[in-house]
Formats: C-alpha cells, sequence, structure tokens
C-alpha cells in the first residue's frame, strides 16, 4: 500500500519546488484530473489484487478517461452547462466501488485465507 | 530486493501526477482564498451588489463634490471674507442713528449719570443691529470689527482703542426697513434704554451709506485653525 502514497508524496515535493499555479480558468479541469488520477490510482490497485493489471491499459485507460473528462467540462463552458459535473459522479462512483472491491479483497486474503495464496503482500 | 513491477510504476506515476496536481490545485486555491473572502455564490453576489450600492454612492458623492468644486470661486470667497473681517469699505443701502446725551435741564434732585449715553448703550444698540440683520456697523465712522470690544474710560467711550465723544453717529448697512423696524419695536430696546432717558435719538434710513475698513488690530496669537474632521 506504500507505492501510491510514495508516489504522491515526490509528486508534491516536485509540486512544491515547482513555482507553478493553475490558471484559474483550467482550475475545473485540474479537480477533474485529480478526480482521473484518483480513480486509476484506485482501479490500478484493484486490477493488482485481481492479478489483471496491465501497463499500458492502466496509462491508457488513465489518459483517455482524463481526456474525455477535460472535454466533457469544455463542452460545457461552451455551452453553459456544467457538463463536468457528470464525470465528477462516475469517477467517484468508479472510486467508491473500487475503493469496496479491494477492501474486500483486503479482507479475504488477510483474515481468511492469510499467508495462503498472497503473491503480492506488498500491496 | 524488491523487484520493480509494471504495475508499481503505472501507480506510481499516476500518484505522482496526482500529488503534482494536487498541490498546483491547492497553490491557486489558496490564491483565489487571498482574493475572494468566501467561496460562497451567495454571499459573493451579496457582497457584489452591496458593494455596487456603495460604489453608485461614492460616485453621487464624488459628482456633487466635483460640481461643489466647479462652482467654488476662490476670488469670491476671498472678497467675501475680506468684507466679513472688515478689510474692505463697504457700502450699501441702510440706517443712520445720532445719538446723544440728553440736552434737558435738571433739576437739582436729578442724577445726571442717568441722562448720559453709557457704553453699556451704545453696545446693547449695535448688538440690537447685528440682531436685526444688520452687515456692517461703525460708529463715529469707526468700524466694528469681529474682535472690538466697548468699555468705559471716565467721561468717555472707548470702542476698540478709539474715544468717542457724542453725538453718536452710528451707520449700518442692512435692509433699512427690517433694521428701523428691530430697533422701533415696541417695548425693545430703544424704547425702554434710550427714548425712556430722554436722550436724543435719531434714525434716518439712507440709500447708500459708506462705512470705512476696520482699522484696528487683527491678530492670532493663540488661536490655531482646527483641520476639519471629515
Amino acid at each position: 500500500m506504500y507505492i501510491p502514497i510514495i508516489g504522491a508524496l515526490i509528486g508534491i515535493i516536485i509540486g512544491v519546488f515547482i513555482p507553478y499555479d493553475i490558471p484559474i480558468n483550467f482550475v475545473k479541469y485540474t479537480a477533474i484530473a485529480i478526480l482521473a488520477a484518483l480513480d486509476a490510482i484506485f482501479g490500478g490497485i484493484r486490477a493488482q489484487l485481481d492479478q489483471k493489471f496491465v501497463f499500458y491499459k492502466f496509462i491508457s485507460s488513465f489518459f483517455t478517461n482524463t481526456a474525455l473528462a477535460a472535454l466533457l467540462a469544455y463542452l460545457g463552458d461552451i455551452l453553459g452547462i456544467d457538463i463536468y459535473m457528470g464525470a465528477i459522479v462516475v469517477f467517484s462512483i468508479r472510486i467508491f466501488q473500487n475503493l469496496s472491491l479491494i477492501r474486500e479483497a483486503i479482507f479475504d486474503r488477510v483474515w481468511w485465507h492469510a499467508g495462503s495464496d498472497s503473491k503480492d503482500k506488498d500491496i | 530486493m524488491v523487484r520493480i513491477k509494471s504495475w508499481h510504476l503505472g501507480i506510481g506515476v499516476v500518484s505522482m501526477v496526482l500529488g503534482l496536481l494536487f498541490v498546483f490545485q491547492l497553490r491557486t486555491e489558496w490564491k483565489m482564498r487571498a482574493v475572494l473572502p468566501t467561496r460562497q455564490v451567495n454571499e459573493l453576489a451579496k457582497m457584489f451588489s452591496s458593494q455596487k450600492l456603495q460604489l453608485e454612492k461614492y460616485q453621487n458623492e464624488n459628482e456633487y463634490l466635483r460640481k461643489q468644486l466647479k462652482d467654488y470661486d476662490r476670488d469670491r470667497e476671498i472678497v467675501r471674507l475680506r468684507m466679513t473681517s472688515g478689510l474692505v469699505p463697504l457700502k450699501g443701502k441702510g440706517i443712520f442713528i445720532t445719538l446723544s446725551d440728553s440736552d434737558k435741564k435738571l433739576k437739582n434732585y436729578e442724577d445726571p449719570v442717568f441722562y448720559i449715553v453709557h457704553y453699556d448703550q451704545l453696545e446693547l444698540l449695535v448688538n440690537e443691529l447685528w440682531a436685526a440683520g444688520a452687515e456692517a456697523v461703525a460708529i463715529n465712522n469707526y468700524r466694528i470689527g469681529n474682535t472690538t470690544g466697548f468699555s468705559c474710560a471716565g467721561t468717555t467711550i472707548l470702542v476698540d482703542t478709539k474715544r468717542l465723544a457724542p453725538p453718536y453717529e452710528i451707520s449700518a448697512i442692512g435692509d433699512p426697513k427690517n433694521l428701523k423696524n428691530a430697533l422701533m419695536m415696541p417695548g425693545g430696546f430703544v424704547e425702554q434704554q434710550i427714548l425712556s432717558f430722554n436722550l436724543k435719538f435719531s434714525i434716518e434710513t439712507a440709500d447708500e451709506i459708506e462705512i470705512p475698513a476696520y482699522k484696528g488690530s487683527i491678530s492670532f496669537d493663540y488661536a490655531e485653525p482646527v483641520e476639519e474632521a471629515k
């Protein structure tokens, strides 16, 4: 479980040292990107727990999801409707779903089959 | 040693992106918070409308002040102040009063003190004139200034430092009818304090009365103007 935390810490440290801030017009897009990244992380962890993790699928899904969400936000800006809310809702739902699956998987491994068939204990 | 697997790399990189974006977003948010008092749209709208109202008020005030500034004429103000302080001779419609001691033959038991003009009578007469709306007053061609005082010095009357001798000629600029009526008011000062003592008293209205400039000193050694608080 330390990989995402270490990665996030490295990102935060890099961010602190890069004096960049997002133009206010793009704050909405960043928010969606953050949500997409969270979704990708949870999805990735879940896939790994299911032994289904494929690197290029993971990365490509992250980028396409983010791109689609950004596109929706942009479209919403043009049309004057908050379409990006849809993306936010979907990402949030997926995060919760993945979280519950991860939790179940961890419970399965740690409590019911402790040490039996877990190949990757470092999650 | 833990072998670096593809999922380590993937999740790590995405986590890094997450952290990076998080910091950027937070920075922007903080900057926005420093500018915006609140993110609540309703609150902001309320503030905006109240500020707009305030702005309108200030604009109106500004316009009013600007107009006042435009209308303000420095030269006219100076002339008015000079007139007020008695620095310039004035002329205009007004009344001319002559007052002198009674020439009644006194009997033995009568006190002559009651039949001469006293300084306080002059002072009160001038006071009556001011109260009736006189704009400038002079006694025996001596202008009554802002700080002029009357005093009694033996047998003569002092106005500031000028000695007066009867007959006292008082000229006042103002509405002649008003001034005269105010002085001759039944039961008023003149009737009670001057006519009752048989002092010689006459009032004439005049179309052109000249009052000289104030000849006394005007100096402010102690007084200072107070900054007007806005």
